[in-house]
């Protein structure tokens, strides 16, 4: 058998309808050229997934995607994707999460696990160094995601085990349903637990003894010092050990980038109740970390007295605590807190849940939501019950508002009518996460409208960073522009495009090479600059590359992704904003700021990527040039 | 029970310079993170994997995170039939002859902890060896959960140990 390095190299296929279980070897070559994760994954999903095949059928497949970096010491490798077409969108999807099941996977000997079909009745999936088994999980079916995972594990006590698993939500198709890990580790986003509940695949628990292999152990040593030390002095730059994700809260919001009410403005005056202190003060268990992660932003979170009590969890994270906070105007931390664990525990997205009931918030109070709809229900701002009851209603697709919500922004809106579609803040029907085009940088007018999954933060990255963060990422080599422009700035349009697209491509590298993509974000020097990234690579996987060509790989995997969309039939009409970011902000330091050139963002970033200026589909110079001239030959011509 | 030191033992031991530090984790700054199991099989095996770590960290609920590894109380050493256990007089590490390991597993049975266990590839005793002097899982723990420190501080550490896991 061929020895692979960095991976494990197998690919463990389960088809649920036949139930039938295969292993096949990595293709090597694939390997090379797109590394691994959601690039592999991305080669996968265009070479067997059929175009136009509903997400909810047996025909979709659910990717969980390793990265050769997974499992190993790099310092935040506790990762894994899941790579589907999503039910929420109808285009590319993904979610990622930390935690310990990606690392598990491997070490049972799979990077990639691939389900297709769809289970009679409700079953689970067990996996352990190189076996596995379809096991009934009638007797898990209903349940939450702490006893799913709880339950298993008693099970499994004779092993270390982790189990992604969905709860109510998935099971209920909810459109943004989540898969969430026994340590309240989510991947959260484009409705992956609706995936699996269409498959009525109610849990994957894996356990894993074996090993990963390093190809050149003297370089990777060197390499590892170099990336430790990297990583300590990211910890020292960042609020991340000390505030977690939350840390942001008021840094953001003294800026002016704290998206509030349904987006209507960036800044609430409640932030500093609701922040990284204020949950550390009050909530704070401990810190808790994914695995191989020396920075530990996970908040292992308790509410024990008061109204709204939660057990210990993994508690809020920045855009959660935004969602629920912030657009809801709720500066009561503990209902927040509580939200998020019941989000958790039913297997909810928090971020789509959280702008899906702003949305049905402002809604209601424009007359928007029709009496018949309402059942009886009073939505108000600022109202823990308010946000209590339509996260039960929506997972359990209770009452016609609840069946109506857990369709998404999108969806909703378009069926209520009369004005809804202006306050729904989506794109390509990803609900828009904490970040604001107006409020926080221009940048993300770009990111939200190309971003291959629709409207997120952080795929392929939190492109704010060059102008928001000052933070050159290690990307000057790459000729980034420096100094950065104006976070407010629209007229040099070709730096930023630039910028975004350098950003992009460097954050798309963390979900290749499958690690956590915090670890991108800082300055040359306390981050896993391309040229860190690509020692490190090269030492463990023996492959021999650059920086230069890994950020060609991430290039290559970013347009393959966007082929992928085009051939679903995204053109440039859908690289659109919601009309929200072309009203002014209302109030806060950013009073007033609006996207005014977006055609001239859109078409240089178009220029910057290569892509058809009056369609958005990649030209065949570019594809050719990236090596995808298989994917030219599929794709209608721009 | 523990061997006793032996005569030649003792001469080492006079003529060596003996290492006055033990290894003690402290849960409480343990965030579960597992830097150390990689770290100690690479050092062991030079490969990752949590077969080959000497090391493990137990995640209890609330507030445990817990690394375990051998406290080097000796039991195995009288449990080997084979001899291939032995204290070494340096370190004082119960330290594991390959060689002379027949991979019976006596000592796994006689651990009450669980912190010995077969190679699942060369079925030989695994243990740790506190990396003869130097441990690796210390160096790489970003917590300082792990500390390689002066016998009596290691001593008063463990003092408290078992009272604040009861506490929780």
């Amino acid at each position: 058998m061929e020895e692979w390095y960095g991976y494990a190299g197998r690919i463990l296929r389960v088809d649920l309808s036949r139930g039938k279980i295969a292993s096949e070897p990595l293709d090597r070559e694939a390997a090379r050229n797109y590394l691994g994760g959601t690039g592999y994954a991305a080669k996968l999903m265009w070479d067997e997934l059929r175009p136009g095949v509903d997400p909810l059928s047996p025909d979709n497949l659910l990717i969980f995607a390793t990265g050769p970096l997974t499992g190993t010491p790099f310092p935040v490798s506790g990762s894994y994707d899941l790579v589907f077409k999503s039910p929420l969108t109808g285009i590319w999807g993904e979610a990622r999460s930390g935690g310990f099941f990606g690392p598990r996977l491997k070490f049972a000997g799979y990077d990639f696990l691939v389900v297709s079909g769809r289970a009679e009745k409700p079953v689970y999936l067990w996996i352990r160094d190189g076996e596995a088994e379809i096991r009934d999980a009638s007797h898990l079916w209903g349940r939450g995601t702490h006893e799913t995972a709880r339950m298993i594990l008693e099970e499994e006590a004779l092993r270390d085990v982790s189990v992604a698993c969905i709860g109510p939500a998935g099971e209920r198709l909810v459109r943004f349903a989540a898969v969430v890990e026994e340590n309240d580790r989510v991947a959260g986003r484009c409705g992956g637990g609706a995936v699996m509940g269409s498959k009525n695949l109610k849990a994957v628990a894996v356990s894993g003894m074996g090993e990963i292999k390093v190809a050149k152990p003297r370089e990777f040593e060197k390499a590892l010092d170099e990336v430790r030390e990297a990583a300590y002095n990211f910890k020292k730059a960042t609020v991340f050990a000390e505030y977690g994700t939350p840390g942001i809260v008021e840094p953001l919001n003294e800026a002016g980038a704290f998206p509030t009410r349904n987006f209507q403005t960036c800044y609430f005056e409640k932030a500093h109740e609701i922040g990284g202190e204020a949950l550390v003060k009050r909530y704070l268990i401990k810190r808790r970390a994914c695995f191989a992660c020396l920075i530990g932003c996970g908040r292992h979170t308790e509410v024990r007295l008061g109204p709204y009590p939660a057990p210990a969890h993994e508690g809020p994270e920045y855009e959660t605590i935004d969602m629920f906070g912030g657009q809801l105007l709720i500066d009561d931390l503990a209902a927040i807190v509580r939200a998020n664990y019941l989000c958790n525990d039913y297997g909810l997205d928090t971020i789509s849940t959280g702008n899906v009931i702003a949305f049905a918030v402002e809604a209601y109070e424009r007359g928007l939501i029709p009496e018949e709809l309402r059942g009886g229900l009073t939505l108000r701002w600022g109202d823990p019950a308010t946000l209590f009851e339509l996260i039960e209603a929506i997972a359990f697709k209770r009452a016609d508002l609840g069946e109506l919500l857990a369709e998404g922004v999108r969806r909703a809106s378009a069926k209520l009518g009369g004005g809804a579609r202006e306050i729904a803040v989506h794109v390509k029907g990803l609900e828009t996460p904490a970040h604001d085009p107006r409020g926080t940088s221009r940048a993300f007018a770009i990111q939200y409208a190309v971003g291959n999954r629709g409207g997120c933060h952080t795929h392929p990255n939190w492109t704010g960073l060059w102008d928001f963060g000052k933070l050159d990422a290690g990307l000057k080599p790459h000729g980034l522009p420096w100094p950065p422009i104006s976070r407010f700035d629209e007229k040099e349009v070709e730096k930023r495009a630039k910028a975004v697209k350098l950003f992009a491509l460097h954050g798309l590298c963390a979900e290749i090479l499958g690690f956590c993509r915090f670890f991108v974000e800082n300055n040359e020097g306390a981050c896993a600059t391309p040229r860190i990234l690509a020692n490190f690579t090269s030492a463990l996987t023996g492959f021999d590359i650059d920086e230069f060509e890994l950020m060609r790989i991430s290039e290559r995997v970013f347009n393959l992704q966007r082929c992928f969309n085009v051939r679903e039939g995204v053109r440039r009409k859908d690289d659109a904003l919601p009309k929200r970011f072309f009203e002014p902000v209302k109030s806060g330091p950013t009073k007033g700021q609006y996207v005014k050139n977006f055609d001239g963002l859109l078409e240089a970033f178009y220029r910057e990527a290569g892509w058809d200026p009056e369609t958005g589909v990649p030209t065949k110079a570019k594809l050719k040039e990236l090596g995808l001239e298989y994917v030219a030959d599929q794709i209608p011509a721009p | 029970m523990p061997r006793a030191l032996f005569w030649k033992d003792f001469i080492r031991l006079v003529n060596s310079e003996i290492c006055m530090k033990t290894l003690v984790a402290l849960p409480e700054r343990c965030t579960g993170c597992q830097r150390c199991v990689l770290a100690c099989s690479y050092a062991h095996a030079q490969s990752f994997s949590p077969s080959k770590s000497r090391i493990w960290v137990v995640r209890a609920k609330r507030r445990i995170d817990y690394p375990i590894f051998c406290n080097q109380c000796g039991l195995c050493v009288g449990a080997c039939p084979a001899g291939a256990l032995s204290r070494d007089a340096k370190t004082g590490a119960v330290v594991v002859d390959e060689e002379k390991c027949v991979g019976c597993g006596f000592c796994v049975r006689a651990c009450p902890w669980g912190l010995i266990v077969l190679d699942s590839e060369t079925g030989k005793a695994i243990k740790c060896d506190l990396c003869g002097g130097d441990p690796a899982c210390v160096k790489e723990c970003p917590e300082a959960a792990l500390l390689f420190v002066d016998l009596n501080e290691a001593a008063s550490a463990k003092r408290s140990l078992l009272v604040r896991l009861l506490g929780e």
